[in-house]
């Protein structure tokens, strides 16, 4: 069979026909389906090299972001003003001062102003941002006084106080080096000089104060503390337990007076002057006792033996 | 593509395609079955295409080719199937809401018997070569077409029809 004869045959299979009907039904069939519902999400395609991130989506995002703000913390903490992560640095600085405890609030706050002014003194132009700095820094060396005022314990504020001394001893040649205007400068020395001025009043006025408190409140714990030795030497039967809470007293007393706590002392020598009244009435009781008595009547003296065998 | 549309479409290549398959799988029912599943995968992929705007490139170039290429995976398929699970509209019916009102449209066609000579031929050599000879002679495809089926060039779809030719011929001599 030739190749032409073969294409006529095979042109033939044209006479075969699907079922008419079929036709029909199907076509019917087929555009009743609302294209909508037949509509299935198509998947998004990614580059496979990404296609973690989806996964990890939830986890990576914070995670970025923790690294970032480390990163920037990081960074921060060696910029200097006008770098605009400077106000991170601030920002990191400021937390410092509020986390910290009273009684060390004013050497962090010192601290940080130092800290400060070191910064102001590397740089040379940005004017705005550094007045802006040294307003802070004054109000920070202007805050340090009334900090340490705000300590309550005498004998802790005086130490703060010597503490802040001796750091602000070169704030002054600090000052000097940050670039100013004459008027600025002159301001921002006069502010160091006042803080240390008020700082150093301090120390002088809460020396006094400790200095005054013992004048009455000493005279009282020597006194305490003889008639507790009397007391002992005249009670030996006392309980251990009294004798020992008696001692603890008269040392955490004196202590007290030696922090300058004036009012704790004061509490401590009551507390010592109750248990006293309270242990001499026991004694008191004790030696009136009908068995003591008793026994006392019992006891004759060798003349009054003698005088009795007389008779 | 709107209803419109894919009707005069529909019209235009059901019996091209019916013709196609029926060749292939020898039977008018199975032929029946496989057809629709081609259309209906058509109309369901040209739907999804014109949703997608964004995109776009997506879009089906050539229907008719398209078409055939699907008719041809659903043949595959069916012969993979053959011997696991084999094809019915109601499966179909599972697969899209098809309604499946089990018509009765299977007819016996009668061929001389040198056609079924050739029709046998046509079983025996390569399914690509039987594909290539059906589109080409039977159902007027260009080779562009056949090309765009196949995904091959327009050149290697010329010597693959005078392979297949010449195969058919081996075969009907032999």
């Amino acid at each position: 069979m030739q190749e032409k004869d073969i294409i006529k045959k095979i042109i033939e299979f044209k006479k075969i026909q699907p079922n008419h009907d079929w036709v029909i039904w199907l076509k019917a069939n087929i555009l009743e389906i609302k294209p909508q519902n037949l509509l299935h999400e198509k998947p998004r395609v990614r580059l496979a090299s990404f296609s973690f991130i989806n996964k990890y989506q939830k986890a990576f995002i914070p995670a970025f972001l923790g690294l970032f703000f480390v990163f920037s913390f990081s960074f921060a903490q060696i910029a200097l003003p006008g770098n605009i992560l400077y106000p991170i640095k601030t920002l990191t600085q400021d937390a410092k001062i509020y986390l910290a405890s009273e009684n060390t609030k004013p050497v962090v706050r010192l601290e940080v102003a130092k800290a400060r002014m070191e910064d102001l003194s590397k740089v040379q132009n940005h004017e705005q941002e550094i007045s802006e700095i040294v307003k802070i820094i004054k109000k920070d060396l202007g805050l340090v006084p009334q900090e340490i005022k705000k300590i309550d314990k005498k004998q802790i504020a005086l130490d703060v106080s010597k503490d802040v001394q001796e750091r602000s001893k070169d704030l002054q040649v600090m000052a000097d080096k940050i670039i100013l205007e004459e008027n600025d400068k002159e301001e921002l020395s006069r502010t160091v000089k006042n803080a240390q001025s008020q700082v150093l009043a301090l120390i002088m006025e809460t020396t006094e104060e400790i200095n005054q408190c013992p004048s009455f409140l000493s005279n009282d714990l020597v006194e305490l503390g003889e008639r507790f030795t009397d007391i002992q030497n005249a009670m030996i039967q006392l309980p251990n337990d009294e004798i020992i809470k008696m001692k603890n007293l008269l040392i955490e007393a004196s202590a007290s007076l030696k922090a300058g706590d004036c009012l704790a002392a004061m509490e401590k020598i009551e507390s010592i002057n109750q248990l006293l009244s309270f242990l001499s009435l026991d004694v008191q009781v004790e030696t009136s006792t009908p068995e003591k008595l008793d026994e006392e009547s019992s006891i004759i003296s060798p003349q009054e033996e003698l005088e009795e065998n007389d008779y | 593509m709107d209803k419109k549309k894919f009707s005069e479409f529909y019209d235009q290549n059901i019996n091209k395609v019916f013709r196609f398959v029926y060749l292939r799988v020898d039977s008018a029912e199975t032929a029946q079955d496989l057809t629709s599943l081609a259309f209906l995968k058509l109309w369901k992929t040209q739907a999804s295409f014109s949703n997608d705007k964004k995109n776009q490139s997506s879009k089906i170039s050539n229907h008719k080719a398209f078409l055939f290429q699907i008719a041809r995976n659903q043949i595959i398929d069916f012969y993979r199937q053959k011997d696991k699970k084999p094809l019915s509209l109601e499966s179909l019916g599972e697969i899209a809401d098809f309604q499946v009102a089990k018509p009765t449209f299977s007819q016996r066609i009668e061929l001389d018997l040198e056609m079924e000579k050739i029709k046998k031929a046509l079983k025996s050599i390569n399914p690509l070569y039987a594909d290539i000879i059906i589109w080409k002679y039977l159902d007027d495809l260009s080779n562009k077409e056949i090309a765009q089926i196949l995904k091959k060039k327009e050149g290697n779809v010329r010597v693959l029809l005078h392979r297949a030719m010449e195969s058919l011929k081996k075969q009907l001599d032999s």
